[in-house]
């Protein structure tokens, strides 16, 4: 009996031991690595002891291995590629659009639908049916669009304490819109007695869908319809460059131009001069960014030089067809790819269980902006603010950014994320002001939709084509050629000889098949 | 005394267009210099061009950006990394590098045309991004500092210039060596090397330059944010911009976001403009003796 009870005494310790192994098995985590884009390029990442880890361990199960990729796009891909074609994919990370497309066709993506159910708290805000069509590919869907960078974040100003001096009323098309830059430029509107203002403010600044003149003047071009590098409607889409209205859109500008309405520096003007400019107080209307505008120490220099200045968001004017725009705009996303090899290994649940957790409130929070109390706090009207934290640790502060590294998977523009980020403040003389004063009104204004154009494959020639383009066009507008219909007739022939007819054709077939086109 | 020579007046025209082209280059090469520094040096509250920002007066400048940058943990985490890939890349390189070259500059070498073929296959031939990326991950080298520096330690270019110095030295020396039972070896170590300082400096100041500001192989090797070394950071504050130019804050501080990026280059570059000016003696030596015989 004795011997028996020993027996079975022994047998179970050893299921014990045996079910405790197993046990600690099945707690073991899962390891997770993620590549991210780092909020803030500069900053380091998240310390060793952030919270999030600790939670991401003991309440998720998940061991979440860093790195945040390249600052640099193009190093982004060199990256990823490099690791897909030794299959060392990270389980989960961000990719552009055109090498995700290659990780697809090389089946080194997974498809992740299965997930979308598995993540209930991310499906208000952050997945909808524009961001499942983003990353869907043959009825797949092979990425997480996570909702991307602020858009219809610029506007056109006006000083309004210029119009009201002159007794102005704010243009609301083109005629008047040269009339006020007229008189901005030649009555004195800032009473100094000196004739040292100009009208227009602007300097060349080039984005892939923002060729030609650049984004500064495509409140004058979108009253021509010809905003942007493309025009993405069915019936007439092609590069504005070509269409009849941009050599009236030019005619204008040249006009402008002419009339030295316009800061005469802006074909050599940096950014970083033309806000030194405008601060200054050399120019009454410029299209500009509204943190740039009036983020506190954006804004300081000019309360500074002009505690009375105003500047006021005005509609763009309207061109002869009742057109107007303040510029171009595309609905875009980050995408977040699952790798095929995590997928095999089981990871999906965890990816999952992970990108929920973090668009929970709690979550939320902790990514966007840290820790309540160390990191941020709650003011009064509910909002999130830096204040009342410790200087050394607050979301702001150059320790407190790394604890906020992920929030761009996080983000999605809501009124919390910029109440935050952009405070309000008191100028000199006791208004208020903020960005947040100027964002709502920009994005109220017309603004022209060229979603897909972002996906264009460059034309083979792209750098000399678009040389070719831009110079030209700026040669017009400075009266460095004579704009005639001949000249530009000619500029166009050679444009076409250069690729861009042929450019045109390959983008609109890209454009239908992908069921861009307007 | 000193007596003036007196110029005819086509020599002091072509003294004066010398003068205006040397004067023209010195230009030319310090206008940026002193852009970038006054740019770093410029207080968050100037208004004004980039012109006027040339001529600030230096009692107006403002050290924030490198008090900024010297108090960031990311920055001297970074620099520290740099060092260490510095001194390890070359010590490396060099121990590579110098065999390889001695063993080529003894003309008995059995099968030394061989060698010399397969040194020069890979400077002719590169392999590729994908071939290196799998060879170094296979190494295990991922996330280290060797992965930095070990694919480049032996650099064919390098390694032909130390041959030729090696094969300037005076061959009775080492045969006189070898005819007191000295190996191979000895001769390299005690003959070989003391004679070839101005090579040694020459050559490691090449590699390490080159593993100094090496970004490619840091960015595609290293993952970890805590082995970053500088150029990777450099690269990250340069492209620092779009909605952290807009608010009030930079990962820096108070400090305006172009100060930093200014401040980041000089202070990235700093410690091989100090390393120039004491080896520059052997530079020119080492590199005109190596460079007699091709």
């Amino acid at each position: 009996m004795r011997k028996y009870t020993r027996f079975s005494l022994a047998i179970l310790l050893i299921c014990v031991v045996i079910t405790s192994a197993f046990g600690q098995a099945a707690k073991k985590p899962v390891t997770i690595e993620l590549w991210y884009g780092a909020a803030i390029t500069e900053a380091g990442p998240p310390p060793d002891d952030w919270v999030f880890y600790k939670i991401a361990r003991e309440q998720l199960g998940i061991d979440l291995k860093l790195m945040a990729l390249p600052s640099n796009e193009n190093d982004q891909d060199v990256k990823i590629l490099a690791a897909a074609a030794a299959n060392q994919l990270p389980d989960l990370f961000m990719v552009r659009r055109d090498p995700w497309q290659v990780l697809i066709k090389q089946g080194l993506v997974a498809d992740v639908d299965d997930m979308y159910p598995l993540m209930p708290h991310r499906a208000k805000n952050w997945f909808d049916e524009d961001s499942r069509a983003h990353t869907t590919i043959n009825g797949k869907s092979y990425g997480l669009a996570f909702p991307g960078s602020l858009q219809k974040n610029e506007g056109l100003v006006i000083r309004k304490d210029w119009l009201d001096r002159l007794g102005l009323k704010v243009p609301t098309n083109l005629d008047e819109f040269f009339d006020v830059c007229y008189a901005f430029t030649y009555k004195d509107p800032d009473g100094n007695g000196k004739n040292d203002t100009y009208g227009f403010g602007a300097f060349v600044e080039y984005f892939d869908q923002e060729q030609y003149l650049g984004r500064r003047f495509d409140p004058i071009m979108g009253a021509f319809g010809v905003a942007g590098t493309w025009n993405m409607t069915k019936d007439n889409f092609g590069l504005n460059v070509k269409k009849p209205e941009f050599y009236d859109a030019l005619q204008f500008v040249n006009k402008m131009v002419d009339a030295k309405v316009i800061d005469p520096d802006w074909p050599s003007l940096k950014k970083d001069d033309f806000r030194a400019a405008w601060k200054q107080g050399k120019f009454g209307i410029m299209r500009e960014q509204f943190a740039a505008l009036a983020a506190a120490a954006n804004y300081a220099p000019f309360d500074k030089n002009f505690p009375n200045g105003e500047w006021a968001v005005i509609p763009p004017p309207k061109g002869p067809k009742g057109k107007s725009s303040v510029g171009i705009y595309d609905t875009n996303f980050r995408i977040y790819a699952v790798s095929a090899k995590a997928a095999k290994a089981g990871k999906k649940e965890a990816i999952a269980r992970l990108l929920d957790y973090m668009a929970t409130d709690e979550g939320y929070k902790l990514i966007g902006w840290g820790v309540e109390g160390v990191n941020y706090s709650i003011d009064k009207d509910g909002n999130i603010t830096d204040k009342g934290v410790p200087n050394d640790t607050k979301f702001s502060s150059p320790k407190g950014q790394t604890v906020t590294q992920l929030r761009n998977m996080v983000f999605y523009n809501s009124e919390m994320e910029l109440i935050s980020r952009y405070p309000y403040f008191k100028t000199s003389n006791g208004r208020t002001m903020g960005p947040l004063l100027y964002l709502k009104t920009m994005q109220s204004m017309p603004w022209t939709n060229v979603t897909g154009a972002g996906t264009i494959r460059p034309h083979p020639n792209n750098a000399d084509l678009k040389r070719y383009m831009n110079q030209g066009v700026q040669e017009f507008v400075l009266g460095k050629q004579a704009l005639t219909k001949e000249n530009w007739q000619a500029f166009i022939v050679q444009m076409d000889k250069l690729g861009a007819a042929e450019w045109e054709r390959a983008a609109r077939q890209q454009m239908e098949e992908a069921g861009y086109l307007q | 005394m000193t007596s003036a020579i007196k110029l005819s007046k086509s020599d002091r025209v072509f003294h004066f267009f010398i003068d205006a082209s040397l004067f023209l280059i010195l230009a030319i090469l310090i206008i940026p210099i002193w852009s970038t520094l006054t740019l770093s040096f410029r207080p968050n509250d100037f208004i004004g061009s980039a012109l006027d920002g040339m001529f600030l007066a230096p009692w107006k400048w403002s050290t924030a950006a490198y008090r900024a940058l010297l108090g960031h943990r990311s920055f001297l985490h970074s620099a520290g990394n740099s060092f260490r890939i510095f001194f390890e890349g070359v010590a490396t390189a060099l121990f590579f590098t110098v065999p390889l070259a001695y063993a080529l500059s003894i003309k008995s070498l059995p099968g030394r045309r061989l060698l010399y073929i397969i040194v020069l296959i890979p400077y002719l031939f590169n392999p590729g991004l994908i071939p290196n990326y799998l060879l170094v991950t296979k190494l295990g080298l991922v996330d280290k500092l060797a992965a930095v520096y070990l694919p480049g330690a032996v650099s064919v270019y390098n390694t032909l210039i130390m041959k030729s110095f090696f094969e300037e030295l005076p061959e009775e020396l080492k045969e006189s060596a070898r005819i007191d039972g000295a190996s191979e070896l000895t001769v390299l170590l005690r003959i070989v090397l003391p004679l070839s300082k101005p090579i040694l400096l020459t050559i490691g100041l090449y590699y390490g330059v080159h593993f100094w500001n090496d970004f490619f192989n840091a960015m595609l090797y290293i993952n970890s944010a805590k082995l970053q070394p500088l150029p990777i950071l450099l690269r990250n504050i340069l492209l620092s911009s779009g909605m952290n130019e807009y608010v009030e804050v930079s990962a820096f501080g108070e400090a305006p976001i172009y100060a930093i990026k200014a401040a980041s280059v000089f202070l990235a570059a700093i410690p091989m403009l100090v390393a120039y000016p004491f080896i520059q003696k052997y530079f020119v030596k080492g590199t005109m003796l190596g460079s007699i015989k091709g």
